[in-house]
């Protein structure tokens, strides 16, 4: 992802780097403190009043002369900021990217600091009041939220073992999830989620206003004509809506601008005619992340 | 630039203890552009159990569709929208 690659990466993909999950990394940069203040006050962050402005009605204020601009540059710089004094209230330095769901087994597999717990997402219970059991979260960020009793599961098993992390993720996936993981605050690495677009906070900001709180892939998606049967059972799956069928040819076409190269499309597929592509081997979305 | 407002009467639905909108939600269902978020009140710094400290507030509505859906599920029609 270009510059956070190139910043935390240690010349591999940011999420790849181990050192981004270490608890040595944590206590530096004190971020069970952070943590703590954010995640008591998660539900308040669009509410809250950064500057005179809260979220409320974003759209509008977005699309106001001058205003609009300042408040865009105001926000980016917010989400990807560095600096030590971040305001955990509003989340500052906290944005993800989506993950093919190989790269999510092998972090939640190698990389991802004990414990492991899957809580309620938050996202989900904000937007739609659904409580639902499928954001991982490992390292620090496990033992904060351990003491939220409104993200734990009522019988207080949120711990889950490596073995099972894996297993969970890749059941969230073929449901149709997105999974994706979360600087918070970076570049201390301690989540992934399971996302859907427009519930999950990030994806909204991103793909309603363009804020890029997520990041789109390393890879694209591909079909191969000839394997396409034409099913059209990926449509459904998409949760960008890049896939379209076409009933003349009778197969799917793949609008690479809009493929954030999450993958799960690939569950519905029979005969393997999607394949993930590298996105700096697709000239049209090459750098657009 | 249309400005579409939604406005939540909070003595029907929320701070008003009448109905707790974490056991309600079916604004939250309707709505397909997911305009509403719901919250506990600002300044509660512990994990809150009190209906009283949760509501609900429409953030996102330059996304909203006025399909009023979300008027005409609101069992305390405390929803109301306008252009």
């Amino acid at each position: 992802m270009c510059n956070w690659c190139t910043k935390h990466g240690a010349g591999k993909k940011w999420y790849m780097n181990a050192r981004n999950y270490s608890n040595e990394l944590a206590n530096e940069m004190r971020a069970k403190e952070y943590l703590t203040e954010q995640w008591t006050n998660f539900e308040q962050v669009y509410i809250r009043k950064i500057m005179g402005i809260s979220s409320v009605d974003l759209g509008y204020k977005l699309k106001l002369p001058i205003i609009g601009k300042v408040l865009r540059w105001q926000a980016e710089r917010m989400i990807h900021s560095e600096a030590m004094k971040r305001n955990p209230k509003r989340a500052d330095g906290h944005f993800g990217q989506v993950i093919p769901l190989e790269e999510a087994k092998i972090i939640l597999g190698n990389l991802a600091a004990e414990p492991i717990i899957e809580n309620y997402c938050m996202c989900r219970w904000m937007q739609r009041g659904v409580k639902e059991r499928c954001c991982i979260n490992f390292g620090v960020l496990s033992t904060v939220i351990e003491k939220l009793p409104r993200f734990i599961p009522e019988n207080n098993t949120a711990r889950i073992s490596r073995d099972e992390a894996m297993k969970r993720i890749e059941q969230h996936n073929r449901k149709g999830y997105v999974a994706s993981v979360w600087f918070q605050p970076v570049p201390y690495i301690n989540a992934i989620c399971s996302c859907e677009n427009p519930e999950c906070g990030g994806m909204r900001l991103r793909s309603d206003f363009g804020l890029h709180t997520v990041y789109k892939a390393e890879y694209v998606m591909q079909v191969a004509d000839e394997e396409c049967d034409g099913c059209a059972l990926c449509v459904a799956k998409c949760q960008y809506g890049a896939i379209r069928y076409i009933p003349s040819m009778r197969r799917v076409i793949i609008d690479p601008k809009k493929c954030w190269g999450c993958g799960v499309c690939r569950h519905m597929c029979r005969h393997e005619a999607l394949k993930l592509v590298p996105r700096e081997e697709v000239a049209v979305v090459r750098g657009m992340y | 630039m249309e400005k579409i407002r939604i406005e939540i009467d909070y003595t029907k639905c929320g701070e008003s203890g009448k109905v707790d909108p974490r056991d309600c939600c079916k604004c939250l269902r309707a709505c397909d552009p997911a305009v509403f978020i719901m919250h506990e009140t600002l300044g509660v710094e512990q994990d809150p159990i009190d209906p009283q400290l949760w509501r609900i507030t429409p953030v996102w509505n330059s996304l909203c569709t006025k399909c009023m859906k979300c008027v005409e599920v609101c069992p305390e029609k405390a929803i109301r929208v306008w252009w």
